[in-house]
């Protein structure tokens, strides 16, 4: 039985917050759920889609999040409550429907997760989205603690449904990831019927059509929605203060910075000066809560991440109450005490605490720091930026540097979302000279190829993932081949949305739920299209670059599809296709005019340089068997014999 | 001879746009490859000495050392350098016929030398295309349909380093005078190798004013329409001013203003226009069409005209007397316009560490009284 099953009313359990999240939903009995993968998000749904059978859910890897999202209201729309989660860039790909959504109101409850990634541990920005619940107007809970995580989800539903509005719970990196202990509640019985109700009288939200118009009527009706939320959050049992009666300072803080900041308070032993003001319930801010303690407190330190979206919404109330409260100085972001980038960290906040209340910092000796640092810089391996060994991208980034360089027109690689992002790197050749968004590489490609006339010569590229094709690569294609843009779009089909842990996609004969589902032919749709369409397996080095060659001769929109299984995938994990050997005599080692063509240029990890025979050596347990090196040497003295045990040796 | 390496290639030829794409830097490592014309550096190389700079034609060409190693003396600045006989010639009446330049000559010389064995391979420039490539041949009978000039950029001499790895012995060569200056390079040995071994057995040159960059033709040729292979280029003598395009079903005239535009910038710093390092140098002789200009230079280049001769492959005769002339004022400009072009650019006799293209005693250029630039630098 799957973790987020197992337990009963009032056990503790350790889970992780994306668990607790997911554990929540089930107590709040959740039917339907679809989202996109990205971390931090995808273990919600990696999680219910393990038990989507045993709960009677429906569960998806949907094509993108704005599908997603559009799944999930379905649910909601027919009477269940549902679920939609995505990372941060989700929000703004969901963001059109997501606009509609909250003025059409909904009807079973509602809840979108979304998780941000402060500091961009695994993404390309830091954009946070809290602002996206003010723009929308609809009601945005923050957990503060891993207990929250789970019991906020049921108090959504509730008040979702109370609402008929959608609502938006934000979570972050360290609480979606980090793991807490929670007391867990008992899973429902009660199963709704799905019925899709539309006869009704056209303004009823739950019997008739469900529009977005007559703005007149729907617009305010949004905003009486907002009060009502503003006045339950006045009573929400998710927010809460710890602290004195009458604290020198008040932290107001929410999510995992509630975490940082109880830390930084005991740190500095503030217990008795500082109160913290843990927020759940972020926009809008219950005015009544936030003036009982403004009241009592001079000062505020607004602790969150990333940017001072708190802040500025309680200077605007502080505003508004200054002739009754007085004025309060409220520090943060704006004033600089608390970087507007990157995580918060209990040192941190420690540290503007200090500065606000004049306490001691402990701060750790000058000596012990400076150690500290050299052994973190002589001490800890480097770790390149680099692929894994048997990485179809390395051979695919492989060739496209060869050719573009042989080709000698200053062409370009236009990347895109997905491990192969790592192409920007020098490690990996450079050859990616943009990423942005998902399905940005080939419509930033097809922009270029239009360019001809302003005496654009370079010849252009796209990569693009497959799972990123579905995503958005289709209509940035389907845009390219109408304009007769000048362009290659070369799809890295792994088989899977390898970067955020293999999750389906609809080229893969599998669904979320481990069901059989029609897998959809890249091939066949790029021809649709209209596009002159290339297959080739990246590892088939020669083959590759040839094709390559070719289609640098053609001109309009092509396609080449490069197909091999990521080399981490559980199909392959673990099987070597050929036993790889250096042969000691060939290689001429450092004499060679390779120059280590194999360790310094093409850099797969399965490779080695041994210091001692100043030749290059395999490391059997880091090679995965591709057979690609041995198609780069000149010596030919890498080389390859098709493998009999097809198993990877044990490390 | 001063050798770098990599870095000091790409930095002092290849982003210099002094490359001519002749290839020699080629086939020997995997950073450095010829397409369509162009040489690219694929990847960046440490090394601090690489036979890809000492080979290169446009990289610390020390004049001199050449010139001593090949015929013994001190480089001179004299318009058609050294050499022991200025004659005319074409294919004799033992020489098939096929589709040559002008006499043959240079055809017939290739494959009389295959048929006797003086050497065991050629390396000539054929067409694949639109794009002249290099090919090795060994059997006399393949040497015809490598005739006629493509004049274009080649990378005829990475087909003499292939060659070299495929263990011949005795290579001919037929190149241009950048071309060849690459082989007289790579002959002296410039890294001291002790393994080193001269497999070079006959240098057969072109005369050379200046070449087009392969890849600008195409793209003119291309922008007119479908062409897809060339049968001939030719320059017919002045004042015609043109180059036509010879195509399977066409003949395409091109104004010579308009094909200036695509000469390598790196010509205008070429002195060379009689192949000074060859063996036996051949050009188009102006006044008698199906004739060869032939400078004989050295002894075995005299062996190799007077057995063709008598084999029947040759026939020679006297040069006309303002032939001659008119060849020695064509070769000396080109020298001074090349020098005040090297000096102008300041990639001549760089001192204090500076990276040279061209190295040659100051007195020779001196004796050229190189006027400051006044006069555009015109191309005939
Ligand atoms: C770029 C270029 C510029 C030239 N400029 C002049 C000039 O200004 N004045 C002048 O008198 N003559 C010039 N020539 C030489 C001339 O065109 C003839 O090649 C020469 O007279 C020999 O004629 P042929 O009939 O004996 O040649 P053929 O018997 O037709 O043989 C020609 C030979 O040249 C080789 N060849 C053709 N193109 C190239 C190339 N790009 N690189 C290396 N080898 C090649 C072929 O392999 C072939 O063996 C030039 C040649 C070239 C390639
Ligand atoms: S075969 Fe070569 S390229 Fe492939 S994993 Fe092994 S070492 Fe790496
Ligand atoms: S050797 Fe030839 S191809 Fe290479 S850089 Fe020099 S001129 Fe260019
Ligand atoms: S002019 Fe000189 S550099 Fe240019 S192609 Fe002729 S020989 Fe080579």
């Amino acid at each position: 039985m799957s973790a987020i099953l197992k337990g009963k009313k009032g056990e503790q359990r350790l889970l992780m917050g994306n668990e607790a999240i997911a554990r929540g939903a089930l107590e709040a009995g959740v039917q339907v759920v679809a989202g996109y993968p990205g971390t931090p998000s995808s273990d919600i749904i990696e999680n219910l889609s393990r038990v989507a059978k045993d709960r009677n859910m429906y569960v998806e890897w949907s094509v993108n999040e704005k599908v997603a999202a559009e799944v999930a209201a379905a649910g909601s729309l027919a009477g269940l409550r549902s679920m939609c989660t995505m990372k941060m860039n989700g929000v703004h790909v969901a963001s059109d429907f997501l606009l509609h959504l909250a003025l059409s109101g909904t009807r079973g409850g509602m809840v979108l997760v979304a998780c941000d990634d402060p500091n961009a541990h695994s993404s390309q920005h830091e954009g946070e989205m809290r602002h996206f619940a003010q723009m929308l107007e609809i009601p945005l809970l923050e957990p503060g603690n891993f207990q929250d995580a789970k019991d906020l989800i049921k108090w959504a539903y509730e008040l979702s449904e109370e609402l008929r509005s959608i609502i938006f719970i934000r979570s972050t990196t360290r609480l979606s990831h980090a793991s807490g202990q929670v007391i867990l509640n008992e899973l429902p019985q009660t199963e709704r019927k799905a019925v899709f109700s539309y006869n009704g009288f056209i303004l009823d939200q739950m019997t008739g059509s469900v529009i977005t118009l007559p703005i007149f009527f729907k617009h305010p009706q949004l905003q009486e929605k907002i009060k009502k939320a503003e006045q339950r959050f006045e009573s929400c049992p998710f927010n809460s203060y710890t602290g004195p009666e009458n604290p020198e300072v008040l932290i107001l803080t929410s999510s995992a910075c509630n975490l940082y900041s109880i830390e930084a308070v005991h740190l500095l032993g503030l217990q008795s000066r500082v109160g913290i003001l843990k927020l759940a319930t972020t926009w809008p801010l219950p005015k009544g809560l936030i003036r009982k303690h403004l009241q009592k407190v001079g000062l505020v330190l607004v602790v969150e991440e990333v940017l001072p979206f708190l802040e500025e919404n309680l200077k605007v109330l502080a505003y508004e109450m200054a002739s009754e409260i007085g004025i309060k100085r409220i520090l943060g972001k704006r004033d600089g005490i608390l970087p507007g980038f990157g995580e918060m960290s209990p040192s941190l906040v420690a540290g503007a605490l200090a500065k606000i209340t004049g306490a001691k910092l402990d701060q750790r000796p000058e000596e012990y720091e400076k150690k500290v640092a050299e052994r973190v810089f002589f001490g800890a391996p480097a770790r390149d930026w680099t692929f894994c060994p048997g990485c179809p991208h390395r051979a695919t980034l492989w060739s496209i540097e060869n050719v573009l360089q042989m080709d000698h027109r200053q062409g370009f690689v236009c990347g895109d979302v997905g491990c192969y992002t790592m192409g920007l790197s020098p490690i990996n050749f450079g050859t990616l000279k943009t990423a942005h968004a998902m399905g940005s590489g080939t419509g930033l490609a097809g922009g270029f190829g239009k360019l001809e006339q302003f005496g654009m010569e370079q010849p252009v590229f796209s990569v693009c993932g497959d799972s990123t094709f579905f995503h958005s690569g289709i209509p940035a294609l389907a845009n390219a081949v109408h304009h007769g843009a000048n362009m290659i779009m070369v799809i890295l089909d792994n088989s899977g949305t390898a970067m955020t842990g293999f999750q389906p996609h609809p080229g893969i004969e599998k669904n979320a739920m481990g069901d059989i589902a029609k897998a959809i032919d890249i091939a066949k749709v790029c021809e649709a299209i209209g596009a002159k369409v290339r297959i080739s397996d990246p590892f088939e080095v020669e083959k590759t670059q040839e094709i390559l060659f070719q289609l640098l001769e053609e001109k309009g929109t092509r396609v080449l599809i490069l197909k091999q299984v990521c080399a981490l995938s559980p199909e392959k994990k673990g099987v070597k296709k050929f036993e790889m050997i250096v042969d000691a005599k060939r290689c001429l080692g450092e004499e060679c005019g390779c120059n280590r063509l194999c360790t310094r240029i093409f850099h797969c990890p399965g490779l080695v340089w041994d210091k001692e025979t100043k030749k290059a050596r395999i490391d059997p347990i880091l090679c995965a068997g591709c057979g690609v090196c041995a198609s780069i040497c000149p010596a030919k003295a890498i080389q390859k014999t098709p493998a009999t045990s097809g198993k990877k040796e044990a490390a | 001879m001063q050798v770098f390496g990599p870095n000091e290639l790409a930095a002092d030829v290849l982003n210099k746009d002094l490359c001519i794409g002749c290839g020699a830097c080629t086939q020997m490592c995997p950073y450095l490859k010829s397409y369509k014309g162009k040489t690219s550096m694929l990847f960046s190389c440490t090394r601090q000495q690489g036979r890809c700079h000492a080979y290169c034609p446009k990289a610390e060409v020390d004049l001199d050392e050449l010139s001593n190693f090949l015929f013994g003396k001190a480089y001179e600045g004299s318009p058609l350098g050294s050499y022991e006989k200025v004659m005319i010639s074409k294919a004799g009446p033992k020489m098939i016929s096929g589709n040559f330049q002008a006499g043959g000559t240079v055809s017939a010389l290739m494959t009389r030398a295959l048929q006797k064995g003086q050497i065991d391979a050629a390396v000539l420039t054929d067409w694949k295309g639109l794009f002249p490539i290099p090919k090795l041949v060994t059997r006399p009978e393949d040497v015809v349909p490598c005739a006629s000039s493509k004049y274009l950029t080649s990378p005829t001499v990475s087909m003499l380093n292939k060659a070299q790895e495929l263990n011949y012995k005795r290579l001919g060569i037929v190149g241009t005078p950048c071309q060849l200056t690459a082989v007289a390079k790579i002959r002296t040995n410039p890294l001291k190798r002790e393994d080193f071994k001269d497999t070079v057995g006959l240098t057969v040159g072109l005369f050379c004013t200046w070449t087009l960059d392969a890849r600008n033709l195409v793209k003119y040729l291309s922008a007119r329409g479908d062409v897809e292979k060339i049968k001939k280029l030719d320059i017919p003598p002045p004042p015609s001013e043109i180059l036509i395009v010879t195509t399977a079903d066409d003949e395409i005239k091109i104004p010579l203003s308009e094909i200036r535009p695509m000469i390598p910038h790196s010509c205008s710093i070429c002195p060379d226009m009689t192949a000074e390092w060859a063996d036996v140098s051949v050009g188009v002789l102006e006044g008698r069409p199906g004739w060869n200009t032939l400078i004989i230079r050295t002894e075995k280049g005299a062996k190799l005209i007077a057995d063709a001769e008598k084999s029947g492959f040759l026939i020679t005769d006297r040069m006309p007397k303002e032939s001659f002339e008119h060849l020695l004022t064509a070769a000396g400009n080109k020298k001074v316009r090349a020098f005040r072009q090297a000096l102008k650019e300041g990639c001549i006799n760089n001192a204090d560490n500076g990276h040279a293209a061209l190295r040659v005693n100051p007195a020779v250029i001196k004796g050229m009284r190189i006027e400051p630039e006044e006069d555009h630098v015109g191309h005939t």
